[in-house]
């Protein structure tokens, strides 16, 4: 399950964005590290070569003072070499003998001759590290003469310039990298705004789609047909006539279905009131003729109220079932009751055993007319797959939640392209394969409809049970 | 102190030294004609920073004596002194202090007056701010001498000293010499050294064409009076001419010497 916050559900928009915004986010970056690293790698070159200078000259000039500890000439070489290396900023520099005493200082007030070098001064890593917070970096040279060191020059070097070129360089990079990804950011949003906006149209048409409409575009918002969206566009209005079409081909064809369903069981009714209407005119000439005999009149009298009750029963059932989309009541036990006597006239037709079980309860709240044509055409469908004799069982029952409705059959099977229109709800909503019944296109649109669920098992025989919850959507919107 | 101060404050060390050498070389009509160069020997009272200063005072003698002048500059007195000495300088600006040690070998040219007598003094300077009043409160000190030939830079010192009952290096905790009395000024100003001995003239002279440097040191001590460093030749050089007070030179101010010719050495006194 996405959240409603997940990247997924942002706008193509945004998303596509925020996208270039980070990739130009992980160019910068990296390209960032190579000019600092470049630059780290120059600074620190260019500084033991500026510093390998300023010592090479200052230990040329020291040598022979600092053979003859002359404090003095050591200090005056130190104090005419202060300003002749620009690119050098020595902040302390310490001329030092082996017993790290100062011979002489760049600032003797502070190390005065004689004085014990400072710790800091002693040799420590030999590439000095540029980065360091304090600003300053320790230098040294050892002062040789025949192989015997006769001391060294300790200087310590102001690196703030080369830290702050650093940082200069740094914080121009971030800007500069900052505003190229915002640049490229707002204008990676118009790009992409600008290019999906037909297909964010085409979208919205189709997500119009959901509700069982396809609403094609109009000409004018048409782009050009020679381009891409042009033709999607084209394509999305030829597929929504085409499914419009088909939308209409199918009601029409419903509608025949329910006509020749009709005549069917208008048949079916003459027949079953023509049955006992050769019994009733038998009546009629007994009583016309023995009309006299009072146990003969009786009999008459009861064969005629058992056909004329069997009449008003099959019309009755035939005006409930029949009586069209004006029927908006909730679904009873009686409309159950109803629907028995039509397919039970299907059932002693067809020579079947038919077991009938209503358990409807008071809390059903689903509509009764698409109720009773989806259960009419499933056991209608159930009698004419079952073989002479076969049993066909029907059954409803329901609880507070939910209303049951079981019909089985001992039948082949139900065949593969009607299990996959009643199962695919898809199907059910937009085509309807033309090799299956459209009595289960029709229970298949009301299953849907109905958001009710329907499993199917089988063979041996067909099992169909269809769920359907009562706090559902008004089912009198149904087919 | 303040009123030997407001003595000397008129006087610049150019003004000094070119008015008195150029004086002195027209006291050496004697010297031989030759073509060769008047070779003329300078003590590092001449600083190595002074070459336009040495340049035009070249090219000013030559103009003088109508003969080319070729200064000698080495970096002690003593290689100078053992030049003069050598007979390898005709002549030589020299100090006191070796004048009188090699009196046997040189004869005196020339005295420049300064201030209207041949006398100058030797300080004893501190950094500026140094609160010391004595002498003795310079005890253990790091002490900057000029040149171990120098009668200021050093003798005059050791002189002070050994009044004391000292010597510089029981007085001192360390010394060192820096070859030049400027250099002195620089060491004591820096903090290389605690205290130093300068020639008198020079700090004067240094303190007007220098001011920020000197002005990191102050006057500790000042000596006596001592006679000026004399223009020296060797015996059995050039006759030289007879004694005699020269005046004031009257080319300085119109030559390519820059100053109020008022200013100039007051006198030379020449020997003959």
């Amino acid at each position: 399950m996405i959240g409603v916050f997940h990247p997924q559900r942002w706008p193509l928009a945004v998303r596509a964005p925020l996208i270039v915004a980070l990739l130009m986010i992980g160019i910068a970056a990296a390209m960032s590290k190579v000019v600092l690293d470049r630059l780290a790698r120059d600074q620190a070159q260019s500084f033991r070569q500026l510093t390998g200078a300023y010592l090479d000259g200052l230990s040329t000039a020291l040598h022979s003072p600092v053979i003859r500890q002359e404090p003095w000439e050591a200090f005056d070489v130190l104090d005419r070499a202060r300003h002749k290396y620009s690119g050098v900023n020595p902040r302390i520099v310490l001329v030092i003998l082996p017993n790290e005493s100062v011979l002489a200082a760049l600032d003797p007030a502070t190390y005065p001759v004689g004085s014990i070098a400072p710790e800091k001064a002693r040799i420590g890593r030999s590439d000095p590290d540029l980065s360091d917070p304090g600003g300053r970096v320790w230098v040294h040279r050892t002062l040789r003469e025949g192989g015997r060191e006769i001391g060294r020059i300790a200087a310590e070097i102001d690196i703030a310039n080369i830290q702050r070129v650093r940082s200069d360089t740094l914080w121009t990079l971030l800007g500069v990298n900052g505003a190229l990804t915002l640049l490229f950011a707002g204008l990676g949003w118009f790009v992409v705004h600008r290019t999906l906006r037909p297909l964010l149209r085409l979208s919205s048409y189709l997500a119009r789609a959901g509700d069982g409409r396809l609403e094609p575009i109009p000409d004018h918002k048409l782009p050009p047909p020679d381009t891409e969206a042009g033709k999607a566009y084209r394509r999305y209005n030829a597929a929504a006539l085409a499914i419009s079409e088909r939308e209409a081909l199918l009601h029409r064809l419903a509608d025949q279905e329910r006509r020749a369903l009709l005549g069917r069981y208008a048949s079916a009714i003459a027949h079953e009131v023509n049955n006992p209407l050769g019994g009733l005119f038998n009546a009629v000439r007994m009583i016309q003729r023995h009309g006299d005999d009072p146990e003969r009149r009786e009999r008459a009298a009861t064969l005629l109220e058992r056909g004329l009750t069997g009449i008003r029963n099959i019309v009755r059932a035939s005006l409930v079932v029949w009586r069209g989309e004006t029927d908006d009541r909730t679904l009873t036990s009686g409309d159950i009751e109803d629907l028995r006597f039509l397919v039970e006239s299907e059932a002693l037709r067809r020579d079947l055993q038919l077991e009938w079980t209503n358990e409807l309860g008071p809390h059903s709240s689903i509509a009764a007319q698409p109720f009773r044509q989806m259960a009419l055409n499933l056991a209608l469908n159930a009698c004419a797959a079952s073989p002479p004799g076969g049993r066909v069982c029907f059954s409803v029952r329901s609880d507070r939640d939910e209303t049951v409705l079981h019909i089985s059959d001992e039948g082949p099977g139900l065949p593969a392209d009607c299990r996959a229109m009643l199962l695919t709800a898809a199907s059910a909503t937009s085509a309807q394969d033309a090799n299956a019944g459209l009595g289960l296109w029709i229970v298949a649109r009301i299953v849907s409809d109905q958001r009710a669920t329907l499993s199917i098992e089988g063979p041996p025989g067909t099992a169909l049970t269809v769920r359907i919850p009562h706090a559902q959507p008004d089912l009198r919107t149904a087919a | 102190m303040r009123a030997a101060r407001a003595r000397l404050k008129q006087v610049s060390r150019r003004r000094v030294l070119a008015g008195g050498l150029a004086t002195a070389t027209l006291a050496m009509p004697t010297l031989a004609r030759a073509a060769r160069p008047v070779l003329f020997g300078l003590t590092p009272v001449f600083l190595d920073s002074d070459i336009q200063l040495i340049a035009d005072l070249e090219r000013y003698l030559s103009r003088q004596i109508a003969r080319p002048v070729q200064l000698v500059k080495r970096r002690t007195y003593q290689e100078i002194t053992s030049l003069l000495v050598a007979n390898q300088l005709d002549a030589a600006w020299i100090c006191g202090f070796p004048f009188v040690q090699n009196r046997e070998q040189l004869r005196l040219v020339a005295v420049p007056l300064y201030q209207r007598a041949p006398l100058y003094r030797a300080y004893i300077v501190t950094r500026a701010g140094r609160e010391s009043q004595t002498i003795h409160s310079l005890r253990g000190d790091i002490h900057a001498f000029s040149d171990p030939d120098s009668n200021s830079g050093f003798l005059a010192t050791r002189s002070l000293l050994a009044g004391l009952r000292e010597s510089p290096s029981t007085f001192f905790a360390r010394t060192f010499f820096t070859f030049g009395h400027r250099n002195v000024i620089r060491a004591v100003a820096s903090g290389l050294a605690h205290s130093g001995s300068v020639d008198g003239y020079v700090w004067d002279v240094m303190r007007e064409i220098e001011p920020a440097l000197v002005s990191g040191t102050r006057i500790q001590h000042i000596s006596e009076p001592m006679g000026f460093p004399p223009v020296a030749a060797a015996r059995g050089g050039p006759r030289l001419a007879k004694r005699h007070r020269c005046g004031p030179d009257q080319h300085a101010g119109r030559s390519e010497w820059p100053g109020d010719p008022r200013h100039v050495a007051t006198g030379w006194l020449c020997r003959g």
